[in-house]
Formats: C-alpha cells, sequence, structure tokens
C-alpha cells in the first residue's frame, strides 16, 4: 500500500504538487478507491495500462493526462471518479468541506462561473454532507443551465439542493454574466 | 256578385273553346284595374281609418277572390297547371300585395302605422289589436317573406333601437333590482305581443332582442352596481332578486358565468376575512360557526334563487376550499368545534339535528386538505373527552366515526376506534379487579384505571410523575393484577391524562369536593405535610415538567371562585420562585368544585408549530411509500409524474408540498430504491 507519505514522495519524483488536479487523472486511471491511497494492485495494473515502465515515462505521461480533463466525456468519468474516491470509506455522502475542495478544484478546470456561489451557498443554507446524487447532477446543471439561469426549469427534475440554490441565487439578485449583485456575498 | 250557372258554364266554355289565354289574361287586366281603384280608396283613407279601410277591402277582395276561383275553377285545373300561369287565388293574393300593399303611398304608411301601433302599445296605451291581428295576418296571407320584409325586419330593427335607448334610459336611473324587474316585464309584454297579433316565428327573434339589448349589453354594470348589484343581493339575501337574475342571466350567453364568477369572487373574500381575522381565530368555535352559517346562507340560496344548479354548487364548494385552506389551523378549529358539540352542544338536541351538525362538520372536513391534521387533533380532542367521560352521547361519537370512514377509509379511522375498545376493555378490567381485590383495598382511594394502547391514542412519552404515597399502593395492585392478567406488556402511567375527585376541608371547616386533573391532585396532596410550598419545590417534589405544572397552578390559585391555593405575589404569572399557600378563606357556594384544566383549547403557537412538525414527519413515510408504490408499478417515470400520480394518490389525506416529495425521492435514490436514468436525467427508474 503506498498512504499518504508515499504519495508525497511519489509526487517528488514525477514533480507534481500533491494538490495538482493531475493526481485526481492519476488515481482515475488507477482505479484507486481512496484519496491519498494506492493499493499495490491499483498501483502496478494502473501503470500497466498507463504503459509507464520508468520515471520517464511517468513524467512525460503527466502532460497528457492533464490534457484528458479537457475531454467533455473523460471529464465527466473523471467528475463522477471523484465522488467516490474523496468521500470517507463507509460513508453514503461525502462531507462538505471535501467536496467543495474538490469542486473548486474541479471547476477550476471546467470554467463553471457560478462555483464560488454555490459554494458559498451550501455554507451559509447547507452545512450537511452531499449525496451522490446531488454531485452528479451538479455537473449537468453546470453544463446544461445558463449561468444567468435563463433556461433554468424550476420542474425540471433538479435535486432541491439546486433548486435552493437558484433561489438563493434570485433572492440575491443575480445578473447576466452569473455576478450576484450583493457586496456582501463576496 | 252572383255565382250563376250561366257564368260556370261561360267559363267552361271558353276554356274547352281554347280560349283559356283570353279568358286568364282578361281576368288579370280586370282584377288589376279594380284593385287600382280600390288602392286609390284605401290611400285616401285618413288616419286612423286608413287601417280600418285596408282591412274591410281585404276582407271583400278575400270574398270576391273566393267566388272568381269556383267560378273559373275549370281553368284553375286544365288551363291553369298546363300553360304554367300562377292560380287564380294565388293570383288574386299577388295582385293585392302588388297593386294594393306595395303601391307607393301604402306601402311605408301601413309599415309605420303598424309600427306606430306597438310603440303605442309599449308606451302603455290601449290599440286595437284585433285590427293589427287581421293586418299582420294579411301579410302572413300574401306569404311569410312579405310579413317578413314588410314588417317583421323594421319591426325588429325598431325595436332594437327603442330597447337599447330605454336600457339605457333604465341603467342610468334604475337600481339592479328594479330594472331587473322592468326587463322581465319588457320580455313577458313581448311573449304576450307574439301571442296576440304577430306571427308565432317572431317570438325567439323579438326575444333576442330584449334579451341582448336589455341584458346581455348591460350584464357587467348591472351585475356591479353599488349598493344594489349581485353583492347586495347575497348580503341582504334578497332570493327574489337573485331568482330573478338567475332567470334573465341564463337567457344570454356568458350570463352565468358573469354571476357564478362574482359570487365565487365575493365568498371567496368575505372567507378569506372571515378567516384572516385576528379576532376570530380567538374562539374557535364561534370561528366554525360563521363558517357553517355562511355556507347556510349560499346554499340556501342557490336552492331558492338558483334552481339548485349544479355549476353554482361546485362554485361554492370550490371557494370554500380555497379559503378554509388559507388558515393551517382550519382543521385544529373544525376538531374543536366537534369537542365542543359532543362535549356539551347536543344536550337535549334531538337525534336528527344531531345528524344534521354532524353532516355540515362533514362537509367542512371534505374541504381540508390536511386531513392528516384534522385527524391528529380529532384524536387528541376525542381522548379527551374520552377520558374526562365527558362525551354526551355515545351515539353521535360512533355516527361520526361512521362517516368519517365512510370519506376516508378504514385506515383513517382505525386508531379512533380502538380507543373506543379500549374504553370498553378497561371497564371490563376494572370490573375484574374490584372483584378480585375490592374486599383487601377497604378505605384507600377508589382506582379507575384506563388502560390505553400504545399507538392508538395520541400519548406522549412524558416522564413519570411521582404519585403521592396515598394512592400508590392501590396502584401498585392493579398493576400486578393487571401484568398477572396480560404478562410481557408494559404499563405507564399518564398522569397528564387522568383526572381525580378529592375531599377537602377549608378553613372554617366547610367541606367541598374538588374535581382536579391528576397533577392537580399531586400538586395539592402536598398541602397536607406543608403550608408554603415554593414553585420549585413542587416541581421537585411532583416531578411535573415545567409548562404544564404552572397551567396547573394557574387553574388553582389564580381562577375566581376555584383559587384553593393563595399565590405570593399575586400577580398573573407564574415565576419559578413564587410561593404558594393552602387557601384556608376559600368559599365557594357550589360543594363540587370543577377545577380540571380537561377542556380542549387552541393550541399555543410553539404547541402549534410542534403539532405541525410531528405531522410532518408522518407524512415522509407516507410519501416514500406513495413513491415506492408508484414506481413499483411503473417501473420507470418521468420527474414530474411521479409527483402527480403521489398527489394524486396521497389528497384524500393530505396536499403533499412537490419540494417535500422530491426530498424524498432523493433519499429513495440515496438508499437504492430509485435511480436515476443514465440518459434522461429526468427520468427514474425503480430498483427492485
Amino acid at each position: 500500500m503506498i498512504f499518504a507519505d508515499g504519495i508525497t514522495l511519489l509526487c517528488n519524483d514525477i514533480q507534481v504538487d500533491p494538490q495538482d488536479i493531475v493526481m485526481l487523472v492519476l488515481s482515475w486511471h488507477m482505479k484507486a478507491g481512496t484519496m491519498c491511497e494506492f493499493s499495490k494492485k491499483e498501483f502496478t495494473e494502473g501503470l500497466q495500462s498507463l504503459g509507464i515502465d520508468s520515471l520517464e515515462k511517468f513524467r512525460e505521461k503527466i502532460p497528457s493526462m492533464r490534457s484528458e480533463l479537457k475531454d467533455e466525456q473523460k471529464f465527466r468519468e473523471i467528475y463522477n471518479f471523484a465522488f467516490g474516491w474523496a468521500k470517507e470509506k463507509g460513508q453514503k455522502s461525502l462531507a462538505l468541506d471535501t467536496a467543495i475542495g474538490m469542486w473548486q478544484l474541479l471547476f477550476a478546470e471546467k470554467q463553471w462561473p457560478l462555483v464560488d456561489h454555490w459554494c458559498q451557498f451550501l455554507q451559509a443554507r447547507h452545512n450537511k454532507a452531499i449525496s451522490r446524487d446531488t454531485w452528479s447532477q451538479l455537473l449537468e446543471f453546470a453544463k446544461t443551465v445558463s449561468s444567468n439561469l435563463s433556461d433554468y426549469d424550476a420542474e425540471g427534475a433538479w435535486p432541491y439542493l439546486i433548486d435552493e440554490f437558484v433561489d438563493y441565487l434570485k433572492e440575491n439578485g443575480v445578473n447576466q454574466h452569473g455576478q450576484i449583485n450583493d457586496s456582501s456575498l463576496n | 256578385m252572383q255565382v250563376t250557372l250561366g257564368c260556370l258554364r261561360n267559363a267552361y266554355n271558353m276554356v274547352l273553346q281554347k280560349f283559356g289565354e283570353k279568358l286568364y289574361s282578361g281576368l288579370v287586366t280586370t282584377m288589376t284595374s279594380h284593385l287600382r281603384q280600390i288602392s286609390q280608396s284605401i290611400e285616401s283613407a285618413q288616419g286612423e281609418i286608413f287601417l280600418e279601410e285596408l282591412n274591410r277591402k281585404w276582407v271583400e277582395h278575400n270574398k270576391a277572390l273566393l267566388m272568381i276561383r269556383d267560378i273559373l275553377m275549370y281553368m284553375d285545373r286544365t288551363f291553369v297547371p298546363s300553360s304554367r300561369k300562377t292560380p287564380v287565388h294565388e293570383l288574386g293574393l299577388n295582385l293585392w300585395r302588388d297593386v294594393v300593399i306595395h303601391s307607393n303611398k301604402t306601402q311605408s304608411r301601413l309599415l309605420d302605422t303598424l309600427i306606430d301601433l306597438v310603440l303605442k302599445e309599449r308606451n302603455g296605451e290601449v290599440i286595437n289589436r284585433g285590427l293589427m291581428r287581421n293586418l299582420i295576418k294579411m301579410l302572413m296571407d300574401l306569404g311569410l317573406s312579405v310579413y317578413q320584409n314588410d314588417f317583421e325586419k323594421h319591426f325588429i330593427e325598431v325595436s332594437k333601437d327603442f330597447y337599447c335607448c330605454e336600457s339605457q334610459k333604465f341603467i342610468e336611473s334604475c337600481n339592479c333590482g328594479d330594472y331587473l324587474k322592468k326587463a322581465e316585464r319588457r320580455l313577458n309584454e313581448e311573449m304576450e305581443r307574439v301571442s296576440h297579433y304577430l306571427d308565432p316565428s317572431s317570438e325567439s327573434k323579438i326575444i333576442k332582442v330584449v334579451e341582448t339589448e336589455m341584458i346581455e349589453n348591460h350584464m357587467h354594470t348591472l351585475v356591479h352596481m353599488e349598493n344594489s348589484g349581485l353583492v347586495s343581493m347575497f348580503v341582504d339575501d334578497k332570493y327574489e332578486d337573485l331568482e330573478r337574475i338567475y332567470n334573465l342571466f341564463r337567457r344570454v350567453p356568458s350570463g352565468l358565468t358573469i354571476v357564478k364568477d362574482v359570487m365565487t369572487s365575493f365568498i371567496r373574500d368575505t372567507g378569506k376575512q372571515l378567516i384572516m381575522d385576528p379576532e376570530r381565530l380567538k374562539d374557535p368555535v364561534d370561528f366554525v360557526q360563521r363558517l357553517l352559517d355562511l355556507k347556510d346562507k349560499y346554499d340556501k340560496a342557490i336552492t331558492l334563487a338558483f334552481n339548485n344548479d349544479k355549476t353554482f354548487q361546485n362554485a361554492l364548494n370550490s371557494a370554500f376550499e380555497y379559503f378554509i385552506n388559507l388558515n393551517a389551523r382550519s382543521p385544529e378549529f373544525i376538531s374543536l368545534f366537534v369537542d365542543d358539540k359532543l362535549r356539551r352542544g347536543l344536550k337535549g338536541v334531538g337525534e336528527e339535528d344531531v345528524e344534521i351538525v354532524l353532516d355540515k362538520v362533514m362537509m367542512l372536513f371534505r374541504y381540508l386538505q390536511e386531513k392528516d391534521m384534522f385527524e391528529k387533533y380529532y384524536k387528541q380532542h376525542l381522548a379527551k373527552r374520552l377520558l374526562s367521560g365527558k362525551t354526551v352521547s355515545d351515539e353521535a361519537e360512533r355516527s361520526l366515526i361512521v362517516k368519517l370512514k365512510t370519506e376516508c377509509g378504514y385506515q383513517f379511522t382505525s386508531k379512533l376506534e380502538g380507543m373506543f375498545t379500549d374504553m370498553k376493555t378497561s371497564y371490563d378490567m376494572m370490573q375484574g379487579f374490584l372483584a378480585c381485590h375490592g374486599a383487601e383495598l377497604g378505605d384507600s382511594p377508589t382506582l379507575s384505571v384506563q388502560v390505553l394502547t400504545t399507538g392508538s391514542w395520541p400519548t406522549q412519552s412524558s416522564p413519570q410523575c411521582n404519585l403521592p404515597s396515598e394512592i400508590l399502593g392501590v396502584c401498585e395492585k392493579f398493576r400486578s393484577y393487571y401484568l398477572g392478567a396480560h404478562s410481557g406488556r408494559r404499563l405507564s402511567w399518564q398522569a397528564n391524562m387522568g383526572n381525580a375527585d378529592l375531599k377537602a376541608t377549608f378553613g372554617k371547616g366547610q367541606k367541598h369536593e374538588l374535581n382536579v386533573s391528576t397533577y392537580q391532585m399531586c400538586v395539592l396532596m402536598l398541602f397536607n405535610n406543608a403550608d408554603r410550598l415554593s414553585c420549585k419545590e413542587i416541581e421537585q417534589a411532583t416531578a411535573i415538567p415545567m409548562p404544564d405544572l404552572k397551567r396547573c397552578l394557574q387553574s388553582l390559585a389564580l381562577v375566581k371562585g376555584k383559587n384553593v391555593l393563595r399565590k405570593e405575589p399575586m400577580s398573573k404569572d407564574i415565576a419559578e420562585d413564587d410561593a404558594f399557600f393552602f387557601n384556608d378563606k376559600f368559599t365557594s357556594k357550589l360543594f363540587k368544585v370543577k377545577i380540571g384544566t380537561v377542556v380542549a383549547q387552541r393550541e399555543s403557537e410553539p404547541e402549534n408549530i410542534e403539532t405541525r412538525q410531528r405531522v410532518e414527519e408522518d407524512r415522509k413515510p407516507q410519501i416514500e411509500a406513495a413513491i415506492v408504490r408508484v414506481m413499483k408499478s411503473r417501473k420507470i417515470l418521468e420527474h414530474n409524474n411521479i409527483i402527480a400520480e403521489v398527489t394524486k394518490q396521497l389528497q384524500a389525506r393530505f396536499l403533499p408540498n412537490p419540494v417535500v416529495i422530491k426530498k424524498r425521492i432523493e433519499s429513495l435514490i440515496e438508499r437504492e430504491f430509485l435511480e436515476r436514468d443514465k440518459v434522461d436525467r429526468k427520468m427514474y427508474r425503480y430498483l427492485a
């Protein structure tokens, strides 16, 4: 097993920040069950499928792994993989702090203008763990509903948390560019 | 003129010898010139003589025509059909029409005179209806088109103008009721006119004119007339006016819709005011009585004035449903009303009247969206009635349960029925207990226990209070008796639901029997061994929860005529450090003094919020069960369809909030009863 310490060493070797999102892509390739952990099986089979047999190749592989995030389909898979990967073992849902961290990481890549409002909203109004359904539906929401909410459908079967988020945005006056006018939120 | 055989023979011969043409054209020429003379004589008739002259000449012409037809019968039968000429009689009429009626001078004069007479009659003058009838008949004899073109068309036009002016005049000068009376009278007059001297085919046309001009064109103005329109009629119970409005407005398109809409919005407003008035909410019984009175009022109007029209009944129902549910406390208040009636209100009232009251309550119940809220309160109130023995009529109680069962099904009432069963079982149990242990109980207090099945009753798991030592013994005896008969059961005392009769002796030796709640008994018994106790000390000694304790101290010390305790300081509120004394100076004219706080009262705000939360909690599993039932049979279903089906399944009990349903769906997804479809995220799949 490789634990947090081992991962720090690994990151040093391949010259990657442990906080870098590419580590999530790597974990996705390795089908890792849990964050900050690789079992021997995950690690070796993962490297094999990536065709990595030396540190050189490992380093060379990093940019191409990073670019996989640009692929719509792969991003979705990685996003949905992240939920199971980041949550505590034995828990059904994802702790809010972890979820917010992951979203900020993922949506930095994906560019969703409302991500900060979403996180603020969760901390202010929800403050509970996030279910898998809400997690995966949020990506759909970010992809299909424009940031000024003009095409949001209240009857669109979104999880209630997302409905409440929309209400929250409307209460606080969201403008054309998805910016909230209320300065107290910033 | 005399018809002679000679004439007949001559006519016959002429036709026979092929002079038919000559005979026929001779007839036309002769008759035309004759009619020209007649026409002149009619034209020269002055003033009123004109119509009489016309009528007289017409009668003569008709007679002559019949004779000529008889004389020329052979020609009519042979020559006329073969040469396609107009038959003699018809020819005579046509010539009358063309020469006399359509002569320049007569045509318009006749029309003007006829119309003038109608107008005179409308203005109340008496006219010669017989003459009118004859002349109209003449026009009809000349052909329907003559009647229509030479009279009816203009008659309708003129009537339109007439009624347009008249309705304008009336609408400016009359109130709604008077206007409608006048309109009704005009309608009747026109119908009468047709029957007296117009052709029946004109009836629908002239009636339509009156309807359009007098009713349809002014219906909005009429209905909304200030101080006399529909609303005032309802307010003042003017059934005759209402009936008139109904009968007149039903004649015109969307007339009744207007009446119905105004009625609906007025009932809605009235009801809304009533239901939102904070003053009304202070007295739930009065509040519900007012609702019932309001319903009675409109029921009566619909029965007496609106011919029991179904659409109006439906409108009334939907208006009530609308405003009753505006106030979340309606279910509670309706149950309180029933409580009041079953507790005392029905005493001395006949069995049939009881049924009437209960049926009315059921009608309000039907309007409720939150029937489960009603059930919750009904259970509480019924429990208090049963346990305090305050129910007036067992039969009325059961009758209402049957009604609820018919309305909502077995499930709704099973627990209520369970309560009745417990009462009966408890009675038998007490009989058994007394038979078995009666002798050894001796002087100890008389105990009467009701054993309540957990779940059937609105019991709260309140902490056990400390019962006075005086009754502990007999309580323990009962406990072992009961558990001996039913091993494996658990008994806990619900002191908050019981009551007691105490014998008390006051300062000057006067004795009273005090009827108190079990909690109050616990408090009072402490004063056998103490003169002064603070609220806090009482709480410690009895372990009664503070809010309950304060309430029972209030009724022991602060109610005039029942103040068997004395409080220091003498303020209205009870603080934990306040001191209580046995009130030696207590007096009452009554030997039995009722102090118990058993009467069901409207809940305080916090209690109300708590009840609501409990009901909301109870709904969750019901909503989930409904979702699962729907999904089990449908396997895959779109989000909004689930919401719709679940709402439909549950609406007999309550109206589920779509947001709550959504949360339950999400919870079921989380627990893997459902999943979202991989392709269409609005579809859910049932996971077996």
